[in-house]
């Protein structure tokens, strides 16, 4: 993304839209004045395409160039939710987790999942902070979901991502994986001491699993528990798949 | 559409403020029958009147939006009256779409309206909370509507600027909930619950203009 300075009329109403805060002033000192222009950070730009779908210039000075290259693109592609992940087709970032969990049964009884998505809420991450959130999980002995395009960037076998992408920055990306249920807490523990103390950025951790055989939520009781020695309390609201898929013929 | 549990904000005392509703085609199940189903669950929500809809910060028209979650594979809407969700979701299973269908709110409210609809929940995403650098964070109020669009594309400093802008009478906090929820192309900014949190940021009026400039400052050292 970029502000065409021939067009842009300086009325800087497109800087506060940026959710990284991508856009400002730059000021060149003159003979006898200053002058200024309204430009996008190409650092800090994360691709997400808010300042162009909102519309906000007039004069349509914020600008696309016509194909933004590789590995740049991996912005556009876990930023902006219109586009749509090559790796997995899916929209927004790309991954479907447990919103198609009773038709794919990947989240069983026996196990449960992490999501952990880095740069989240508002604040953007680089690939970097991510490896490291993804190589732990491998350390941790997490296992991770096929279906998710940060997955498509990594060596499963160490959770290392490719090297040309790691300087890249995105709004957010988000590193899934299983361990058996029994291993929940122990995984938390660790993954949350290694978040506080390793990431620039911030990253919101949730944990997926199946109900209960009455819908209830043990997992919730055992992490609100958990949460009161510990310090942290679980929201009281949440995502549930309500089973609609699995009326027909797909996971009772 | 996939963190919307992060939401912050909610109280088990204030039930029934909000239930966000997801319906996705499993991707090896995107076909034309799946399609039709899609089509059809659209516009069962729509004729529901939710607060707030995928593609109508684009001021797409009903037919569109239809059209849109069909080629999508995805339907996304917030509702603020549980009666509403109820009433879809008793309808949704007598269809039996053989489509995934997601609510998100209080856990309380999801079991409201799933034994209304004889239904039990079937898996379930919790949030722990945010680790890591908090010193970025913005603050709690603010992140109450940065949260709504779990995409995050609603930037702290637009909040922050229209909250001044209302402070300051330039527009209603009405007018300022509309605009704050254009970036979501999802759809599932709660407007109604906005307006509130802007009324609620102006009565504690913490937007100086000491603060606006600050920030124009900064963005100035940043890039000179």
């Amino acid at each position: 993304m970029y502000i065409d300075q021939d067009a842009c009329e300086r009325c800087m109403d497109c800087i506060p839209v940026c959710p990284v805060g991508a856009i400002g002033i730059t000021e060149t000192k003159l003979i006898h004045h200053f002058s200024f222009q309204v430009v996008i950070d190409y650092e800090t730009c994360v691709e997400c395409g808010v300042c162009r779908r909102l519309r906000k210039c007039p004069q349509g000075a914020i600008k696309q160039v016509e194909e933004i290259p590789y590995p740049r693109i991996l912005r556009a592609a876990f930023s902006d939710p219109t586009f749509r992940h090559a790796s997995t087709a899916v929209l927004g970032r790309g991954t479907e987790e447990m919103k198609t969990n009773d038709v794919k049964n990947e989240f069983t009884r026996d196990n449960v999942g992490f999501s952990v998505e880095v740069g989240r809420p508002g604040v953007g991450a680089y690939f970097r902070d991510l490896q490291k959130v993804t190589m732990k999980a491998v350390a941790l002995g997490g296992d991770f979901a096929s279906y998710n395009p940060v997955v498509a960037l990594m060596d499963k076998s160490t959770g290392a991502l490719k090297e040309e992408v790691l300087n890249e920055k995105v709004l957010s990306a988000i590193a899934e994986f299983i361990v058996p249920r029994e291993k929940v807490l122990d995984v938390l523990e660790k993954l949350t001491a290694f978040i506080n103390a390793e990431l620039e950025s911030v990253a919101t951790i949730s944990v997926i699993a199946r109900n209960d055989d009455d819908g209830g939520h043990s997992i919730l009781h055992t992490l609100e528990a958990h949460g009161k020695l510990h310090g942290y309390a679980p929201y009281p609201n949440g995502k549930v798949n309500i089973g609609i898929a699995a009326m027909k013929g797909g996971n009772p | 559409m996939t963190h919307t549990l992060n939401r912050r904000g909610f109280d088990r005392e204030r039930p029934g403020e909000e239930i966000c509703v997801i319906c996705m085609i499993h991707y090896k199940d995107r076909n034309e029958k799946t399609a039709d189903a899609m089509r059809e669950l659209a516009g069962i929500i729509i004729r529901h009147e939710p607060d707030n809809i995928m593609g109508s910060s684009t001021g797409a028209k009903p037919e569109q939006i239809v059209e849109t979650s069909a080629a999508a594979g995805i339907i996304t809407a917030v509702f603020t009256d549980k009666d509403s969700v109820m009433k879809l979701v008793q309808e949704i299973k007598a269809k039996d779409p053989g489509i995934s269908v997601v609510l998100s709110g209080l856990f309380a409210d999801v079991h409201d309206i799933c034994e209304s609809a004889g239904l039990t929940e079937h898996t379930s995403n919790y949030a722990v909370g945010i680790s890591g650098n908090a010193s970025l964070l913005p603050d709690h109020i603010t992140l109450e509507i940065a949260t709504q669009c779990g995409h995050g594309l609603v930037s702290r400093h637009y909040i922050e600027h229209v909250a001044r802008r209302i402070g300051e009478g330039k527009m209603t906090a009405q007018e300022g909930a509309e605009l704050l929820s254009k970036p979501c192309v999802c759809g599932i900014v709660n407007k109604k619950r906005t307006e509130e949190i802007l009324l609620k940021m102006v009565e504690q009026n913490p937007f100086t203009e000491e603060r606006e400039i600050n920030y124009a400052v900064r963005q100035k050292r940043k890039f000179s």
